[in-house]
């Protein structure tokens, strides 16, 4: 099967480490959501997966090749950046000749997508790319992204200053693409909660380094928050993955990774809740920051 | 302080504060004449506006469970936690066994298979 992998992978920039050592195997047909604090790593880890920014050390590959500066396997990527960060210089160009230079770029341009999305989300062609709102901006982000047609296609924050009513048009239209086409989606965003149905997996960078990689649900099964008198909270998951402990005078909160065959039992003096996964980034991603 | 729990989208907010403070009452996270947060420091633990926070406290002072002194803050009052116990007893079978009854009937449960459950289900938990 063809998978998008790398190995190692890490960026350096002076001495800032800004993606560490990071392991990652990308399957077929499948939606991954990228999480992540801002300065995580996200952009950086996206832009050298797709060969858009050289990586310090590590590896890339896709069905075995060697991504970098291999137009075979370019071909089945695509990056969809955000529009104005791309340094392309295309700030000032009309819509329709940046769709064009896309469609160049992107050798299974697929031009009938393209002009039914423009139709979907309102937009005018003669517009210019400077002249966009930020929704109007992460659109065409996802025009690009979606009339690529790459079997591996990444998004970065693609819903961030959309609507409700246009994130719900984005979500649809992806899990159709997918379920159509069986084509990799990768998206990240730091709109988790409404993103979570549509996610097969979640991948969670903190600080550079690639913390989690789980699939949706089974994350969400797993994690529970466990709140009451701190002496039975403490003797209740003991030995266990416990993060973000809070303690009030007597009362205690804390979040648990359950590992396999491991349970919280029920008693009166503790509560154990299920969790968001917007709740479980805060619990691990917030740790140690006063809110 | 006390109040660790998180709060769900299942319920009105001010409903949840008010349990949440009950069952740190009933563990003894919260002790009876021991000071509980103010409205403005539940506002700020969960970020909800204060007023909400203050709804879900009040019914927890017209019920008597919780007291106000002037200028100093909100104590829990005295015989808090029987009060707590006893008012949760007399909603127990509102709460619990008129649901458990209704879906019983649903799937055709009999008294008899009912009563062998709950005797079980009591034999299990000591």
């Amino acid at each position: 099967m063809d998978v998008l992998e790398c190995r190692g992978l890490t960026k350096v920039y002076g001495k800032k480490e800004v993606v560490k050592q990071v392991d990652l195997t990308l399957e077929k047909g499948k939606i991954y959501g990228l999480i992540g604090r801002n300065g995580a790593g996200k952009t950086t880890l996206l832009s050298m997966l797709t060969a858009q920014n050289p990586a310090t050390s590590g590896t890339v590959t896709y069905a075995g090749m060697p991504v970098w500066e291999n137009e075979q396997a370019l071909s089945h990527l695509c990056f969809s950046r955000e529009l104005g960060n791309s340094g392309t210089g295309a700030n000032g160009w009309k819509l329709k000749d940046y769709l064009r230079t896309a469609s160049i770029y992107l050798p299974h341009w697929d031009k009938e997508m393209e002009q039914r999305l423009m139709e979907k989300f309102h937009l005018d062609r003669k517009q210019r790319i400077n002249k966009l709102s930020k929704g109007m901006a992460s659109m065409v982000t996802i025009i690009v992204a979606m009339a690529s047609k790459a079997d591996f296609t990444f998004l970065d924050e693609p819903t961030a200053g959309l609507d409700v009513i246009a994130r719900q048009q984005f979500y649809r239209l992806l899990l159709e693409e997918m379920e159509e086409t069986g084509r990799t989606f990768v998206i990240s965003t730091h709109i988790i909660e409404e993103a979570s149905d549509a996610f097969d997996e979640v991948i969670l960078m903190r600080r550079g380094e690639l913390f989690l990689k789980e699939k949706t649900q089974e994350l969400l099964e797993r994690c529970v928050h466990v709140s009451g008198r701190a002496d039975a909270l403490e003797a209740a998951t003991r030995g266990m993955e416990v993060h973000a402990k809070e303690r009030f005078g007597r009362g205690s909160g804390a979040t648990v990774l359950l590992r396999p065959g491991e349970r919280i039992p029920t008693n009166a003096d503790l509560t154990v809740q299920p969790m968001s996964l917007e709740n479980i980034f805060v619990a691990l991603c917030g740790e140690g920051e006063e809110l | 302080m006390a109040l660790s729990e998180i709060l769900t989208q299942e319920k009105s907010i001010y409903l949840q504060i008010r349990e949440m403070i009950e069952r740190d009452i009933l563990r003894d996270v919260l002790a009876e004449e021991e000071r509980v947060p103010s409205t403005n420091e539940l506002a700020k633990l969960y970020a909800i506006n204060p007023a909400t926070a203050a709804k879900g406290v009040n019914l927890l002072v017209d019920e008597g469970i919780l007291y106000k002194k002037r200028g100093i803050g909100m104590f829990v009052a005295k015989g808090a936690k029987e009060k707590i116990r006893n008012k949760k007893k007399a909603r127990f079978f509102e709460d619990y066994v008129k649901g458990l009854l209704t879906e019983a009937a649903n799937l055709g449960i009999s008294r008899e298979e009912l009563i062998a459950m709950i005797t079980e289900g009591k034999g299990e938990e000591d």
